[in-house]
C-alpha cells in the first residue's frame, strides 16, 4: 500500500464531502419546485411534459397512489423494453445486425434495468444494437434513478409533514429529478468523458490490422452518453462486457476518478437534502457520518487484502509490494492504469452505492477483498447507496436503531419528532426480511438444484455447472449473483455463466423483489408518518444527531447484516481465505 | 388504478424520445464536432489503414516488440469480446493452468496459468531462475517450450515442477487484465523486456531505454492512477525509429 494510494482515497472522500452541501441544496430547491438557475431553460419543457402526459402537477398523491403510479410506470417501461429487445433485428441503429434476444434474457434485462440493477447476463458488444442501448438502457438509467430519488423524497416528506394525507406526486418527482438533476449532469459528464477518450459514435465496428498483421475488430457505439448516466444514476450497466474496465468506457485514471465521484455525488448530497427538508441539518450529517464510517472501513479492508495478494502468487515469485514502477498485489482482473488502490476504491464505492459498475473483476479478488463488495450489498447498500435508494435504506435502519434504543429504555421510540410505532417497525422489518429471504432462498436453491435432460431451464445436471470457480469460491459466485440482483446492484462475480433461462428468470425475479417489495413497505411508512403529529422534544427523547446515535446506527447495520449472512459468508469467502 | 397507465405510457414515450434518442444523438453530434478523434476511438491509422486504437491493447509475440499482458478477451485481445478470466486467485486453474483434448484428440493448452506465464516471461527475457527439473527437458525439437508438458508437470500430484525466478516478476506481467484489452504494462515489466527487444532489433540497450523513457507515463495530474507504458504506441515508435531489417 502506498502513500499515493491513500492520498487518492483521501482526495476522493474529501471531494465528496465538499460537494455534499451544494449538491444537497440544489436538489432541495429542484424537488421542492422552487426557482433555480436552470428554471428558465427547462421549465417550458417541464410544463410541456405535464401537459402532454395529462399530469396535474399541483395535485399530490397519497402513498397508495404514489406506489400505483410507480408500479404502472415500471410495468409499462419493462414491457416496452422487453418488446424492443425481442424485435431489435427489425429496428434501426443495428450496424452489426444482431438478432432478437431470447425471451428469458429479454425478461432479465427488462427487470434488471427497470429496477436500477443493470445486471448483465449477456456480452453487450456481441448481442445488443445501438438502438436498444440508447432507447432501452440509457433511458432506463435515467428513469430508474429518478424514481429512486422520488421515493426517497416521499419518505422524507413523511417525516417532515404533520397531519398530512399526501407524500408528493410521483410524476412530478420523476420529471423534475430527470430534467433538472440527472440530465444536466449527464450532459456535462458525457462531454467530459468523451474529451478524455470515451467513444461516442454510431459507426459499425472498426476492423484494424495490427502491427503483427492480425485482424482486430474494435467495438464502437454511443458510449459516453450512456457512461455518464450509468455512473450518475448509480445504474452500472456497461456498454461493453468489461464495463468500466474497458478502455473505451474508462480510458484514464482521471476518468476513473470522475466516474467514482459520480457514483457518490447524488447519494451523498441527498443526506444534506434530507437535513434541509426536515429543518435539522445535524440529522443529515449524522447519516453522512454513519455512511462515511462504513465506507472507510470497507475501502481500507479491500485495499489491504488486494495489495497483500495470496501466498500462492508470492510462492511463484510474483512481486506483491507496490513500487513506483509497478503496482504489485493481486493484479488478476485489474487494469494497469488503475492498479490496486483505484480498483479497491472503485469496488467499494460501486457496492456501497447500488451502482454495480466495475473497473476490476470482483470474481478475481482475494477472498476477503471480494468479501467487501459482497458484504456491502448485503448491508442493503446504505453506505451513500443508490440514488434515493441509499437514503431510504438508511432511514429504514434508523427506524430500527431508534426502536432498539427504545426497547433498551422501555420508552416509545421517536425519530425526527415522529413516534415510531408498531406499523413503522413492522414495515421496516418486512423490507429487511424480504431482502434476506430473496438472497438466501435463491442462492440455496441454485446451489442444490438439478435439471433433467431436455429441461427448458438449464443444461442438464446441476445448476452449479455454470460456475467458473469450484469450492467455496463457487458458492461466493452464486451468493454474489443473487445478492447483487436483490440489492439492485448489478455487479457480478462474473465467472457465473448466467445466461440460461434458470438464471435469467430467477435473477430477474430477485431484482423485482428487491426493488418493489422494499419500496412498497417504505412508502407505507411514509404515508403513516405523514399523518402523525410532531411530538415536542423532551428530556426522554433520544438525540439522533450525536456520535452515540451514529455508533448505534452503524452497529445496527453491521449486526443485522452479519447475523443474517454470516453462515453463508463463512462457507464462501471466509473458508476460502482460511484454506488459501 | 389503471388510470395511471396512460400517463405512464405517455411519459415513457416522451422520455424515450428525449433521453434515448435526442440526448445520445446530440452528444454524438457535439462530440464528433469537438472531439472527433476521441469520439471515434482514438484510432491510429497509417497509409489509410487502421493499425488499432491507442486505448485498446493488441497482441504482440515477436521478440522485437514489447509484449502486452496476458489477455482473457476472446482468444486474446479480442476487442469485440472484452472481459477477464474471472478466476479467483486461489484457483488451481489460474495458478497452474489446465489442458484439454481438441477435436483431433490431441492434448492442447486449455488455460495457460500464471506458472507457465512466469516460465515464458523468465526465459524470453533472460531472467535467471531455479527449477526442480531442468527446462531443457521441456523443449520441443525446434527449441520452443512444450506448454502441455509444462502444465502437466505443474499439476503433477507427485513432486510437481517448482520454477522460481531469481528476480521478482511484476504482477501485471503474468496476470490478465479485467477488460482483456489493457493497453498498458508497468514500467518494471517493460524494463525487463528491453534487452530482448534491443538484441532482436540489433540495436543498443540504451537506444531502447531512451525510447521507453519517453513513453513512460506517470500518474495523471501527478497523483491519480499508476505509472504505465502504452505498448502499441511504444512499438510503433520503435518501428519508426529502428525498423526491423
Amino acid at each position: 500500500m502506498t502513500l499515493n494510494g491513500w492520498l487518492q482515497i483521501a482526495l476522493f472522500f474529501g471531494l465528496i464531502l465538499a460537494c455534499t452541501k451544494p449538491m444537497g441544496l440544489f436538489m432541495t430547491t429542484v424537488m421542492e419546485g422552487r426557482k433555480n438557475w436552470l428554471t428558465r431553460a427547462l421549465s417550458p419543457l417541464e410544463r410541456f411534459l405535464y401537459r402532454i402526459c395529462g399530469i396535474d402537477s399541483t395535485v399530490e398523491q397519497r402513498w397508495t397512489q404514489y406506489a400505483v403510479s410507480l408500479l404502472m410506470f415500471s410495468l409499462v417501461s419493462a414491457l416496452l423494453l422487453y418488446l424492443m429487445q425481442r424485435m431489435q433485428q427489425m429496428l434501426p441503429f443495428n450496424p452489426q445486425h444482431f438478432g432478437a434476444m431470447t425471451p428469458d434474457l429479454s425478461f432479465n434485462n427488462a427487470a434488471s434495468f427497470v429496477t436500477n440493477t443493470n445486471w448483465q447476463a449477456y456480452t453487450p458488444e456481441a448481442t445488443m444494437s445501438y438502438l436498444v442501448q440508447m432507447t432501452g438502457l440509457t433511458m432506463h438509467n435515467f428513469a430508474s434513478a429518478a424514481a429512486g430519488l422520488g421515493i426517497a423524497l416521499a419518505l422524507v416528506r413523511g417525516f417532515a409533514r404533520q397531519s398530512a394525507d399526501t407524500i408528493g406526486n410521483f410524476w412530478v418527482d420523476l420529471i423534475r429529478a430527470t430534467l433538472y438533476i440527472l440530465l444536466p449532469l449527464s450532459i456535462v459528464g458525457a462531454l467530459f468523458l468523451c474529451s478524455q477518450g470515451v467513444i461516442q459514435n454510431l459507426h459499425p465496428y472498426t476492423v484494424a490490422t495490427t502491427l503483427e498483421g492480425a485482424k482486430q475488430t474494435i467495438g464502437q457505439g454511443p458510449v459516453a452518453s450512456q457512461e455518464a448516466i450509468k455512473m450518475i444514476g448509480t445504474n452500472g450497466g456497461g456498454f461493453f462486457n468489461a464495463n468500466s474496465a474497458h478502455p473505451f468506457e474508462n480510458p484514464t485514471p482521471l476518468t476513473n476518478f470522475v466516474e467514482m465521484f459520480f457514483i457518490f455525488l447524488i447519494p451523498a448530497g441527498l443526506t444534506y437534502t434530507f437535513g434541509k427538508m426536515i429543518r435539522d441539518m445535524r440529522q443529515g450529517w449524522a447519516l453522512f457520518a454513519a455512511m462515511s464510517v462504513l465506507f472507510l472501513a470497507g475501502v481500507v479492508t479491500a485495499y489491504h487484502f488486494e495489495q497483500s495478494g495470496t501466498p500462492l502468487l508470492a510462492r511463484n515469485g510474483i512481486e506483491l509490494a507496490a513500487t513506483d514502477a509497478q503496482s504489485g498485489g493481486n493484479m488478476e482482473g485489474k487494469e494497469t492504469r488503475f492498479g490496486i488502490a483505484n480498483s479497491a476504491l472503485f469496488a467499494t464505492a460501486t457496492t456501497d452505492a447500488s451502482c454495480g459498475a466495475v473497473n476490476a473483476m470482483h470474481d478475481s479478488f482475494t477472498p476477503l477483498g471480494g468479501l467487501v463488495p459482497l458484504f456491502n450489498i448485503e448491508l442493503g447498500e446504505v453506505v451513500f447507496g443508490g440514488v434515493g435508494a441509499g437514503l431510504y435504506g438508511m432511514l429504514m435502519f434508523a427506524i430500527l436503531a431508534v426502536f432498539i434504543a427504545g426497547l433498551m429504555v422501555g420508552r416509545t421510540p421517536e425519530y425526527l419528532g415522529k413516534k415510531i410505532e408498531q406499523k413503522e417497525v413492522k414495515m421496516a422489518m418486512l423490507a429487511l426480511l424480504v431482502l434476506a429471504s430473496s438472497i438466501l432462498l435463491f442462492s440455496g436453491t441454485t446451489s442444490v438444484i438439478q435439471f433433467a435432460k431436455n429441461s427448458y431451464w438449464n443444461a442438464p445436471g446441476p445448476a452449479i455447472a455454470s460456475l467458473t470457480n469450484s469450492g467455496p469460491h463457487g458458492l461466493s459466485e452464486i451468493l454474489y449473483a443473487y445478492t447483487s440482483a436483490t440489492g439492485n446492484n448489478g455487479s457480478a462475480f462474473a465467472g457465473l455463466n448466467a445466461n440460461t433461462p434458470w438464471f435469467n428468470i430467477t435473477i430477474g425475479l430477485a431484482a423485482l423483489v428487491g426493488r418493489f417489495l422494499m419500496i412498497i413497505p417504505l412508502l407505507a411508512v411514509a404515508g403513516s408518518l405523514a399523518k402523525k403529529r410532531q411530538v415536542p422534544v423532551s428530556a426522554g427523547t433520544f438525540p439522533t444527531h450525536g456520535p452515540l446515535f451514529v455508533s448505534l446506527l452503524v452497529g445496527v447495520v453491521v449486526i443485522v447484516g452479519a447475523l443474517t449472512f454470516f453462515p453463508a459468508l463463512s462457507l464462501g469467502p471466509i473458508v476460502e481465505h482460511l484454506l488459501m | 388504478m389503471w388510470d395511471q397507465m396512460l400517463p405512464g405510457l405517455r411519459l415513457k414515450i416522451f422520455m424515450t424520445v428525449l433521453l434515448g434518442v435526442i440526448y445520445p444523438l446530440a452528444m454524438t453530434g457535439i462530440s464528433q464536432l469537438l472531439f472527433p478523434k476521441q469520439a471515434n476511438g482514438s484510432l491510429i491509422a497509417s497509409g489509410g489503414k487502421v493499425t488499432g486504437s491507442e486505448l485498446i491493447g493488441q497482441a504482440f509475440s515477436k521478440p522485437e516488440y514489447f509484449h502486452p499482458r496476458p489477455s482473457s478477451a476472446g482468444s486474446g485481445y479480442d476487442a469485440a469480446a472484452s472481459g477477464g478470466s474471472n478466476l479467483g486467485p486461489t484457483s488451481a486453474k489460474l495458478v497452474r493452468g489446465t489442458t484439454k483434448m481438441d477435436d483431433k484428440k490431441n492434448e492442447v493448452v486449455d488455460f495457460d496459468g500464471v506458472s507457465l506465464r512466469i516460465v515464458h516471461y523468465s526465459l524470453e527475457n533472460g531472467i535467471s531462475y531455479e527449477s526442480s527439473v531442468p527446462m531443457a527437458q521441456f523443449k520441443n525439437p525446434d527449441g520452443s517450450l512444450d506448454d502441455v508438458r509444462l502444465i502437466k508437470a505443474f499439476n503433477a500430484e507427485k513432486s510437481p515442477l517448482v520454477f522460481t525466478p531469481k528476480a521478482p516478476i511484476p504482477a501485471d506481467a503474468v496476470t490478465a487484465s479485467a477488460s482483456g484489452l489493457d493497453p498498458h504494462i508497468s514500467p518494471d515489466s517493460a524494463k525487463a523486456q528491453v534487452s530482448r527487444v534491443a538484441s532482436a532489433r540489433g540495436i543498443q540497450v540504451e537506444q531502447v531505454n531512451r525510447l521507453l523513457g519517453q513513453f513512460t507515463e506517470g500518474p495523471d495530474l501527478g497523483l491519480l492512477g499508476e505509472s504505465r507504458v502504452n505498448v502499441l504506441r511504444l512499438n510503433l515508435a520503435l518501428d519508426h525509429a529502428f525498423p526491423v531489417k
